[in-house]
C-alpha cells in the first residue's frame, strides 16, 4: 500500500505548566505519598539478612546452578550426550562431546553418552532453556545461587561437578512462606 | 548422447505462473515458483525415481487421484496445488505411516538436527499418531561395514542406498531382504559392504540409518562448522566440504560440482582426513646428525638448508609431488632454476615440452563432463577406480543414462569392462604399438604388425575403429579418449599416433570431444603448467637448458653429478617407477631437503633436512584439474604449532640466496603465477571462486598457448619422427635372469604390468578407519599361467626380475590375459617399482 504522509498524526501531549495549584501538587502531593509508604514499613521493624550467616530461601522454581542426574536405580547418568541443550542454549555456554557406550563401559542408558559436559557459569543467564530442551530430564537448574569464584575458569563446571550435590543447599521456601 | 536441449514451458503452481524447463520431474520444477514438495527417495542424482515413499504427492487438475511430484513431469499448461486439504492430509498420513516403524531415538541419532526426516516430520507431518502397537525391532547398532554404521530400525525403506549399489556404483552389494513390513537393507550374505564408494550412501541416506562409523557421535550441526576446499588424494580433485569442530576435521562431506565431481567421493576422499590428526604426522622440522633425524628449530633447519643450497650451485634438482600446489610448484621452479641455476626440476610429467603442448592443446582439451555425453569414450591405459576414482562414477553414469558406447583398451582386466561395448586388451608396456595399431586402422596403414607387437587382437583393434568411425552414424561423432598418463611412457611413440587419432577424429576443436589425461599426480597438470618441468618454465615456455627430468635426476644424483635433491611433497622411493636407481641416488647425494608430512621410507632413511608440511586442509592455494580446471585450495583448519607453509619456507631459501621476489602471502605467490603463465592471463583467485575456472574455455587465453607447436605442426612433426610401423623396444627386452632354476620350480617369464590401487597413499595408511583396506603386494595371473607354474589362488609367490624380488600373494582372476603378470605400485613394501620388468619370473615362496 502507498504511504501517504499527511495521514499520519502526531499527538503530542504536554504536562501542566509549572507553577499554580498543579505545580505544588507535584512538589508536596506526590512526596507524601511515598512518605507514606516508608512510614507504614517503619512500624514493622527492621528485614537486614545477615547474609551469607543467614539466607533467603529460594522459590522452588528459582533457576539457579544446574545440575545433572542419574537414574535412582541402575546410577547410570540420564544425559546421553545429545547436545540439544547447547543447541537451545541463547549464551552457547554449554559444551558437549559425545562418545558411545560399550558393554564394559556403560555411563548412560542410551547408546551414547557425553564424555565432555562442560557449562560456563560465567556466560549463564539462568534462562532455563538447557532444561526445557532436555529430552530425559537429564538437566535441570538447581537452587544453588552462591556460584562467586576467584577465577573466571573456576566456573567452568564440568560434568562431575555438576553431578555432584552441591556441597551447600539454599533453602528453599516453604508452602505458602 | 549430445547433451539435451531445453525447452522452457509455463505451469501454475499454486496459483503462480511459472516457467520450468520442459519434463523436469514437478518436484523440482516447483522450486521455479519457490514451492518445495517434501521428499525422502527422490534424488536426481541417482537417477530415474522410483515413488518409494509417497511423500512428495501433489494434486493436478485434470488427474482424479494425487500423483506423486518425483515422478510426474511438468508439462505445459498444467496446474498443480500443493497446499489444498487433500494433499495436506496426504502428506500427514504419509509422515504419520513412516512413523509408524520408526523409533525417533534423536537424543541419540547421529542424523539429529540434518535429518530430513525430523524436518519434513516438523514441517508437513500432523504431530500425533495413532499407532499404539509395538513398534518393530532390529539388533542395533550394527556394523554395515567397518566404516559405516546400520540401524535398521530408522530405515524408512526410501531405496536410495540400494539404488546406489545397484545403479550408480554397480558393485551390486546393497539388497533389499524380505518383503513389506519386515523389509530391510543388507547385503546378500550378511558380508561387510566394502566397496571403493560406499561412504556415498551416508550421505544419500535420508534418515540415521546408515552413519559414519569414524563420526559417530563426534557432533551435532550445531557444533560445527563447514570449509569448502579440494579434496588432493587423487587427479579427480573432488570438491569437498570439511566439517570442522574445535579446528579438528571430523568428516569430509561432497560439496557438488557437476564439472567435476558429480556430488559423489570417494571412500578415500572421504574417510583419509583422519591422517590430518594421526599421531605419526611430522609436525615439526627436522635435522639428519650423526644418522639420527632429531627435531630442531625452524631456525636450525633453514640454516640447514640454506647451507645445503648455497653450497651447491647448479647441483640442485628439485622434484614436486602430486599434492603440490601450482603455488609451491612456481615457487620451487624458481629457486631451483632461477635462484641457483640448475635446470633439473620435475613432477613427474613423464613427456617433453613438444609432447606436453601437442596433447594440453586447448582444442583438444575434453572435459569430465563430456566423458557423460559423448557417443563415444575410449579409456586408454587406465583404470578410472584406482586412478582417478569419481571418473568411473561418471563413465558408468554416461553408458547407464545416455548410452555411451565405451570402448576400454588397457593391458590390465578392468572394472569397467562390464559396461563396455568393447574391451581390447594388449601386452603390459605395449602402449606404442597399440596405439600405433589402432591409429594405422584409420589411415589404412599396416595393422597387423603393430597389433602383434602389442599382443592385441588385430581384429579387435579393427574393430575398435569401426565403433570408433561410425559412434555418430556414417561419421564419428563426439569421442572422448581417455587416457592415463603411464600409456606416454615411451614418449612420441604414444604421442604421434595418439594425435593422428585425435586428427581421424576430428576432436580438435570440437566441443564434447577431446582427449583427456589421468596424470598420475594429483596435481599433475598444473605443475606442469607452472613450469615444474625439466625443458619449459612457467607456461611451458622453453628455457634456455633443459635439466633432467625424475629418472635423469636419478642417475645423475648416483653418479655424483648432482648432490643437492629438494623433495616437495614426495617420496621417490614409493612414487617413481625405478627404485633401484633411487636408492642408490639418495645414498648418493649430500644432502636431501624434503617437505613431508609423514616419515615415510624415504624421508626416514635419507632426508637430511625435513620441513613438516601442511595437510590439504590446511593449505591455501591452487591446483589444475585434469581437464584444466583451476580450483582453489582453503584453509579449513589452522596448522599445528610446528608447521609453516611450504610457499613461506621455499621464499624464506630464496630470499637468503639474496632473491627478493615480494611473495608475502599465498596470494603474491598466485598472482606472479597467473603473470608468468601466459594463458592463465586476467584470471584471479576471486574468478576461480567456489566452482573453479577452466582457463581455455576463454578464447583469449586459449590463444596464449604456445602457438609454435599447434596441433597440426605438432602431428606432421612427430609423424615425420616415428614411423608408424616401428616396432616397441619391449620385443628386445633380454629374459630375466632374477631367479636360480636350482631351488624351487621356476618357470617361463610373464610380462610385468603395474598398477596403483585406489588404497595406495600415505594419507590412507595414517587414517585408523581405513587400516584394514591398506594394500598388500598381490600378483594377478591368469589361471592359466598358474595351472602352468603350479601356483594356486592365495599362495605366497616370488616374484623376481634381474635379481630383485618381491614376495606377493597370487591372485588368479578370470579376466587376466595369459603371459602376463599385474603387480602393485605405491605401496611401501613389496611395490612393483623393485622389479625392472618388462619379464619377471614367479614361483612360490619357500616357506618361512
Ligand atoms: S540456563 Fe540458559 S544460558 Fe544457562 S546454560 Fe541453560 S540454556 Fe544456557
Ligand atoms: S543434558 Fe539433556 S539435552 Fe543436554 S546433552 Fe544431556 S541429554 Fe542432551
Ligand atoms: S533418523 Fe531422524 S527422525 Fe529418526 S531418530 Fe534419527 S534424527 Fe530422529
Ligand atoms: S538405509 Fe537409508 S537410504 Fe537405505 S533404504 Fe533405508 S532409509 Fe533409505
Ligand atoms: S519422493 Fe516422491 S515418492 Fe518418494
Amino acid at each position: 500500500m502507498d504511504w501517504t504522509p499527511e495521514d499520519d498524526q502526531l499527538v503530542v501531549v504536554r504536562g501542566p505548566k509549572p507553577g499554580g495549584a498543579g505545580g505544588a501538587y507535584r512538589i508536596f502531593g506526590e512526596t507524601l505519598r511515598g512518605l507514606k509508604t516508608t512510614f507504614a514499613r517503619a512500624v514493622e521493624g527492621h528485614h537486614t539478612i545477615a547474609y551469607p550467616e543467614e539466607k533467603v530461601p529460594v522459590y522452588p522454581r528459582w533457576r539457579g546452578r544446574h545440575r545433572l542426574h542419574r537414574f535412582e536405580d541402575t546410577g547410570l547418568e540420564k544425559c546421553v550426550g545429545c547436545s540439544l541443550c547447547a543447541a537451545a542454549c541463547p549464551a552457547d555456554c554449554i559444551r558437549v562431546v559425545a562418545a558411545e557406550n560399550t558393554p564394559e563401559h556403560r555411563v548412560s542408558a542410551g547408546e551414547r553418552y557425553a564424555s565432555v559436559y562442560e557449562i560456563n557459569l560465567s556466560r549463564c543467564i539462568f534462562c532455563g532453556y538447557c532444561e526445557v530442551a532436555c529430552p530425559f530430564d537429564a538437566i535441570t537448574m538447581g537452587n544453588d545461587y552462591e556460584l562467586s569464584d576467584y577465577h573466571r575458569s573456576d566456573l567452568i563446571f564440568t560434568k562431575e561437578m555438576l553431578l555432584a550435590e552441591p556441597l551447600e543447599r539454599s533453602p528453599i521456601r516453604a508452602e505458602g512462606e | 548422447m549430445p547433451r539435451p536441449e531445453r525447452k522452457l514451458i509455463t505451469f501454475s503452481i499454486d496459483g503462480r505462473e511459472v516457467e520450468a524447463p520442459a519434463n523436469m520431474m514437478l518436484v523440482d520444477a516447483a522450486k521455479f515458483g519457490d514451492v518445495e514438495i517434501p521428499v525422502f527417495c527422490y534424488e536426481p542424482k541417482l537417477g530415474a525415481p522410483v515413488g518409494a515413499c509417497r511423500m512428495c504427492l501433489v494434486d493436478i487438475e485434470g488427474i482424479p487421484k494425487l500423483q506423486t511430484g518425483c515422478s510426474t513431469p511438468v508439462k505445459d499448461g498444467m496446474v498443480v496445488h500443493t497446499q489444498t486439504r487433500r494433499v495436506k492430509d496426504a502428506q500427514q498420513s504419509v509422515v504419520e505411516f513412516l512413523l509408524i516403524n520408526h523409533p525417533l531415538d534423536c537424543p541419540v541419532c547421529d542424523k539429529g538436527g540434518e535429518c530430513p526426516l525430523q524436518d519434513v516430520s516438523f514441517g508437513w507431518g500432523g504431530g500425533m499418531t495413532r499407532f499404539v502397537e509395538p513398534k518393530r525391532h532390529f539388533k542395533k547398532p550394527l556394523e554395515l561395514s567397518p566404516l559405516i554404521a546400520i540401524d535398521r530400525e530408522r530405515c524408512i525403506l526410501c531405496y536410495r542406498c540400494v539404488r546406489f549399489s545397484q545403479e550408480l556404483s554397480e558393485d551390486y552389494q546393497l539388497v533389499l531382504h524380505e518383503r513389506s513390513a519386515a523389509t530391510f537393507v543388507g547385503t546378500f550374505d550378511g558380508h561387510p559392504y566394502v566397496a571403493p564408494f560406499s561412504g556415498n550412501i551416508l550421505e544419500l541416506c535420508p534418515v540415521g540409518a546408515l552413519t559414519s562409523m569414524p563420526y559417530r557421535f563426534r557432533a551435532r550441526p550445531w557444533d560445527i562448522e563447514n570449509a569448502g576446499s579440494v579434496c588432493t588424494l587423487c587427479p579427480a580433485q573432488c570438491n569437498v566440504a570439511f566439517t570442522v569442530r574445535d579446528d579438528r576435521v571430523l568428516r569430509v562431506l561432497a560439496r557438488e560440482n557437476e564439472e567435476v565431481d558429480d556430488g559423489w567421493l570417494c571412500d578415500k576422499g572421504r574417510f583419509a582426513y583422519q591422517s590430518i590428526h594421526a599421531e605419526e604426522r611430522v609436525v615439526a622440522p627436522m635435522v639428519r646428525e650423526d644418522g639420527v633425524l632429531r627435531e630442531v628449530t625452524w631456525e636450525r633447519a633453514l640454516e640447514a638448508a640454506k647451507a645445503a643450497l648455497g653450497g651447491a650451485q647448479g647441483r640442485i634438482a628439485g622434484l614436486a609431488g602430486g599434492e603440490t600446489t601450482n603455488e609451491e610448484g612456481f615457487l620451487l621452479q624458481r629457486l631451483v632454476r632461477d635462484v641457483h641455476g640448475s635446470p633439473h626440476v620435475d613432477s613427474g610429467a613423464g613427456l617433453d615440452r613438444s609432447g606436453l603442448l601437442a596433447l594440453g592443446d586447448p582444442g583438444l582439451q575434453a572435459t569430465v563432463a563430456d566423458l557423460e555425453f559423448a557417443h563415444t569414450v575410449l579409456v586408454l591405459g587406465t583404470e578410472p577406480v584406482d586412478d582417478a576414482p569419481i571418473l568411473d562414477l561418471r563413465l558408468r553414469k554416461g553408458v547407464r543414462r545416455n548410452r555411451v558406447k565405451l570402448a576400454v583398451a588397457t593391458s590390465r582386466p578392468s572394472s569397467l569392462d562390464p559396461n563396455a561395448t568393447l574391451a581390447v586388451r594388449y601386452a603390459p608396456g605395449a602402449e606404442a604399438a597399440f596405439v600405433t595399431a589402432l591409429s594405422a586402422a584409420f589411415y589404412g596403414g599396416a595393422v597387423d604388425e603393430p597389433a602383434q607387437a602389442a599382443g592385441a587382437d588385430a581384429g579387435a583393434v579393427h574393430e575398435l575403429a569401426t565403433l570408433l568411425r561410425t559412434s555418430g552414424g556414417d561419421q564419428p561423432g563426439d569421442v572422448v579418449v581417455l587416457y592415463g598418463q603411464r600409456v606416454l611412457a615411451e614418449g612420441e611413440a604414444v604421442t604421434a599416433p595418439l594425435l593422428k587419432l585425435a586428427g581421424a577424429l576430428g576432436l580438435s576443436g570440437r566441443p564434447g570431444a577431446g582427449l583427456l589425461g589421468v596424470p598420475t599426480a594429483t596435481n599433475g597438470r598444473g605443475l606442469r603448467e607452472a613450469g615444474v618441468l625439466p625443458d619449459a618454465g612457467p607456461g611451458l615456455t622453453a628455457v634456455p637448458s633443459a635439466g633432467h627430468g625424475a629418472t635423469g635426476i636419478a642417475e645423475a644424483t648416483a653418479a655424483g653429478e648432482l648432490s643437492v635433491l629438494y623433495l616437495l611433497h614426495t617420496d621417490p622411493l614409493r612414487d617413481e617407477p625405478q627404485r633401484a636407481v633411487w636408492e642408490r641416488a639418495l645414498e648418493a647425494a649430500t644432502h636431501v631437503i624434503a617437505h613431508a608430512g609423514f616419515l615415510t621410507e624415504t624421508i626416514r632413511e635419507h632426508a637430511t633436512v625435513v620441513f613438516p608440511a601442511e595437510s590439504y586442509a590446511e593449505k591455501e592455494g591452487t591446483l589444475v584439474h585434469p581437464d584444466g580446471r583451476l580450483q582453489r585450495l582453503r584453509p579449513a583448519i589452522g596448522r599445528p604449532a610446528g608447521v609453516r607453509a611450504a610457499w613461506q619456507v621455499l621464499d624464506e631459501l630464496a630470499r637468503s640466496a639474496g632473491a627478493e621476489h615480494g611473495v608475502h602471502t599465498v596470494h603474491s605467490a598466485t598472482q606472479q603465477l597467473f603473470a608468468a603463465v601466459a594463458f592463465y592471463a586476467g584470471l584471479s583467485v576471486d574468478a576461480i571462486g567456489a566452482k573453479g575456472v577452466r582457463w581455455w574455455e576463454d578464447d583469449a587465453r586459449a590463444a596464449a598457448w604456445p602457438q609454435e607447436s599447434g596441433l597440426r605442426a605438432a602431428i606432421s612433426d612427430l609423424v615425420a619422427k616415428t614411423p608408424l610401423s616401428r616396432t616397441p623396444d619391449y620385443e628386445e627386452a633380454p629374459t630375466p635372469s632374477g631367479l636360480g632354476a636350482a631351488d624351487g620350480a621356476t618357470n617361463g617369464a610373464l610380462r610385468l604390468g603395474t598398477y596403483q590401487s585406489i588404497w595406495a597413499a600415505a594419507e590412507v595408511e595414517a587414517s585408523p578407519a581405513l587400516k584394514f583396506l591398506h594394500p598388500h603386494q598381490r600378483v594377478e595371473l591368469s589361471p592359466a599361467d598358474a595351472a602352468r607354474l603350479g601356483i594356486e589362488h592365495g599362495e605366497h609367490v616370488t616374484v623376481g626380475s634381474a635379481g630383485a624380488t618381491v614376495e606377493a600373494v597370487a591372485h588368479l582372476r578370470n579376466e587376466s590375459p595369459a603371459g602376463s603378470a599385474f603387480l602393485q605400485s605405491g605401496i611401501p613394501e613389496d611395490a612393483a617399482n623393485v622389479l625392472q620388468g618388462p619379464l619377471v619370473e614367479i614361483r612360490k615362496a619357500t616357506p618361512k
